[in-house]
């Protein structure tokens, strides 16, 4: 009935901004109601804009611009201080910018021969513990772990085999991160591979394959004991697995869901609630999910082995903003809720999303 | 013949007529009276009561009581007058047809009238009971606007009422700080100098990093403090390289579910393409570049045709037809090499073979399947076999009726048969 209806978490529309650039990725910026635009614009070059939340509009504070268009950039491996953006664009250069003076980056190296598709920063923002570090992944098939600390090469570096033809590499997460040595890397391929590497070990922890390309990664939290990953992929489908319990044979348990027909680009955990996340779609829809666990979350199978049992996600919300592909996805960490995202209709919208303290 | 009612009884006011009608043990219903503003008329088979009234009434007002064994009329008067009588006096033959008729007509109007009003007044009905829906659902989709935009107006305030805490939020804790920092400035300088003796950090590298960061920073406060959270950073992770197969995939495109099967099919087809080119690879390397091209090959083939080297142009069309078999040329024109050979059947394992390529049978290929037909009916004439040479001449034919050889050869073909079978 609609009264049932409304008591489901609404999500409402509360400003949007027309931008005349294609925008790639969108972030709010932590501790402030601004958040970030990145992308393309005509001419060939890159952009970053700083927009503030005012009222029901988005104001523009700053436009930056770039030679080489920007695809992705993240916070995640800046203090709460510096607050400084990490960004990869399409030349393969991964750039951390101090958005206060921005002609000169911080850091910078050409990280990779071609785009840099995804990037992830941890051990930032006075979250988890260890070293800062960012992961890109770019479509050269190369998975980089950089420190700001150090110049010019990676403190780890997972590539092809020698002679073998490299597939692209379209996401990349952090996860496990829950003291000063743990940490994993999570990296989702075109032809449908994923493999956690274990940066404490420099070994592949486990792989699998999905059976369509793989858009996005992301753990639930990066820095507790890894606890659920979703990747997504074309065809509408994701997959969460349970990152508890990994058999020897057969890895992590898993539950998947065929969301639409089209492809799921993007999936972003609500901070505030790890077992909410929201996944955006081909056809500009934005789907909520509620990630409900299992009576048992692991048994024993016929050798005595443990396992892991995957529990089951339910849809609390949908919502079609656009008639292009939602690209971009990124909730507040400083308000439950308030999410920004961005579509290739060159549209960023700030949404809010009520009732999730209802769940 | 009806049986006539005429016992009938009356009284009259001025504005009123009343009339009883004793019904024999007959019963009656409405359905058995019938009136009209000057007729009325009662008719229980087989009695039968009619009256020309003396002048018109008002029938739709009118009443009539069906009781106690009699009909009990109240007819009131158009025109409140004294009745001389109940019925007209000199109602003549004619008169009588006429109104009764009229009565029909008139009753059948008055039918017609009724349905029209009962459908209009239903249609009424429907359109009202239409709009109160809408009404209705007007107001529950109101409703449901109101309580979404309340629902949006409660969450933009929060949202306000939450950046201004971040404001003030921000301003507080930027004054604390400065005023902790300027305490801490001096013991501070004292630690780091300890802690750069027992540094954790062991290379040059990354000094020069840290020497780099504050020349980036401009404020002072933040270098102590990004100082003090470097030294309780562990230093930055060994290189390390792994490496990473990947599933195999033969396409540089992404794999989707759906695109499957598509891609092996072409795949399978790929694979058996190579296989026919690669069956013989030995011998195929001593072969310059062009004699690979079935093409160039197939035209080598005809050159020697023409000039009579018959089995050299076999030998070419041989190998073209290694490199590609699906080329309905190369088998037609060996045919005739075959032919000439007199390779008979080998000319008709050809021939066959061209016409099998030369499906589906259309306008364009109509030249080669004649002349498939023709060298095989030919080839048949050859061994004796008549009426299957005949059947492809007829077959030639068939396809191209006005070809005068064809004709020809196909009427000697049935003359060869008619005079074997004279004479056998």
């Amino acid at each position: 009935s609609a009264a049932a209806g409304l008591e489901r978490p609404q999500v409402v529309s509360h400003a949007q901004q027309a931008l005349s650039y294609t925008v790639f990725d969108c972030k709010w910026v932590p501790r402030s109601a601004r958040l970030l635009c990145l992308g393309s614009a005509a001419r060939g070059t890159g952009l970053i804009q700083l927009y503030e939340l005012r009222g029901a509009r988005l104001e523009l504070l700053r436009e930056i611009e770039k030679p080489k268009p920007i695809k992705c950039g993240t916070f995640g491996a800046t203090s709460l201080q510096q607050r400084y953006l990490a960004t990869g664009d399409f030349d393969g250069n991964l750039n951390i910018w101090n958005l206060e003076a921005p002609e000169i980056p911080v850091y910078s190296v050409k990280g990779h021969k071609e785009i840099i598709n995804s990037i992830d920063g941890v051990g930032g923002l006075g979250i988890g513990e260890g070293a800062p570090e960012i992961v890109t992944g770019s479509r050269d098939g190369t998975v980089k772990v950089w420190d700001p600390r150090q110049n010019d090469t990676p403190v780890a570096n997972m590539e092809p085999v020698q002679g073998e033809s490299k597939r692209d590499c379209w996401t990349v997460a952090f996860g496990n991160a829950y003291n000063q040595e743990e940490r994993v890397v999570c990296a989702g391929y075109d032809n449908g591979d994923i493999k956690l590497f274990d940066l404490k070990t420099m070994s592949l922890r486990w792989e699998t394959n999905i059976k369509n390309g793989v858009c996005s990664v992301e753990f639930d939290r990066k820095d507790i004991n890894m606890n659920k990953l979703v990747a997504t992929s074309l065809e509408g489908k994701f997959h969460v697995f349970d990152m508890r319990t990994q058999h020897p044979t057969k890895g992590f348990a898993s539950v998947s869901e065929k969301a639409q027909k089209s492809t799921i680009w993007q999936v972003r955990h609500l901070p505030q609630n790890r077992d909410i996340f929201m996944t955006s779609g081909g056809s500009g829809s934005l789907h909520l999910w509620k990630y409900e666990y299992p009576a048992q979350r692991s048994k024993k199978d016929s050798e005595g082995c443990e396992m892991g049992v995957a529990g089951s996600v339910s849809l609390l919300q949908n919502v079609t903003l656009s008639t292009q592909p939602i690209c971009s996805l990124d909730w507040s960490p400083d308000k439950k809720g308030l999410c920004v995202c961005g579509a290739f209709d060159q549209t960023v919208r700030v949404l809010i999303v009520t009732k999730l303290n209802k769940i | 013949m009806p049986v006539w009612l005429r016992e009938h009884s009356w009284r009259q006011t001025l504005s009123a007529v009343h009339l009883s009608l004793p019904l024999r043990g007959a019963r009656a219903t409405s359905a058995n009276i019938f009136c009209s503003e000057q007729y009325l008329k009662v008719s229980i088979p087989p009695f039968l009561f009619e009256a020309i009234l003396y002048a018109p009434i008002d029938d739709t007002n009118s009443t009539a009581k069906i009781g106690d064994g009699s009909i009990f009329f109240t007819l009131y008067k158009k025109e409140p007058a004294m009745w001389d009588s109940l019925t007209l006096a000199n109602a003549d033959k004619e008169k009588l047809q006429y109104l009764r008729e009229n009565a029909v007509l008139k009753a059948q109007e008055k039918a017609k009238e009724e349905t029209e009003a009962k459908k209009i007044t239903k249609q009424e009905h429907k359109k009202y009971a239409l709009e109160a829906t809408m009404k209705l659902e007007e107001a529950e989709r109101t409703r449901i606007e109101d309580l979404k935009e309340k629902e949006r107006q409660k969450v933009a305030k929060e949202l306000e009422l939450w950046k201004n805490q971040q404001k003030d939020g921000d301003k507080y804790r930027i004054t604390q700080k400065k005023g902790e920092l300027h305490q801490e400035i001096e013991p501070l300088k004292e630690r780091k100098n300890e802690k750069l003796n027992k540094t954790r950090i062991p290379n040059e590298g990354t000094s020069k990093t840290r020497l780099k960061s504050t020349k980036g920073c401009r404020d002072s406060c933040s270098i102590f403090s990004q100082n003090l959270k470097e030294e309780q950073l562990p230093a930055p992770r060994a290189a390390a390289t792994i490496k990473v197969n990947f599933t195999p995939r033969v396409f540089p495109t992404a794999l989707r579910e759906s695109r499957v099967a598509e891609e092996e099919e072409w795949l399978h087809k790929q694979a058996e393409a190579r296989r026919i080119i690669n069956s013989d690879l030995s011998e195929l390397e001593d072969l310059k570049e062009e004699e690979k091209n079935p093409d160039w090959l197939k035209d080598k083939g005809n050159k020697m045709f023409a000039m009579g080297d018959y089995l050299g142009a076999v030998n070419a069309y041989n190998l073209a037809v290694r490199l590609n078999n699906k080329l309905p040329l190369l088998y037609l024109n060996r045919a005739a090499c075959h032919l000439k050979l007199r390779n008979l059947h080998k000319a008709i394992e050809d021939s066959s073979k061209a016409l099998e390529l030369l499906t589906p049978p259309v306008p364009d290929n109509e030249n080669a399947r004649v002349k498939a037909h023709v060298r095989r009916g030919t080839a048949f004439c050859q061994l004796e076999l008549y009426t299957e040479g005949l059947q492809d001449y007829e077959a030639a034919l068939k396809i191209d009726p006005k070809n005068k050889n064809v004709e020809e050869d196909a009427e000697k073909i049935r003359h060869l048969i008619q005079g074997t079978m004279q004479s056998s």
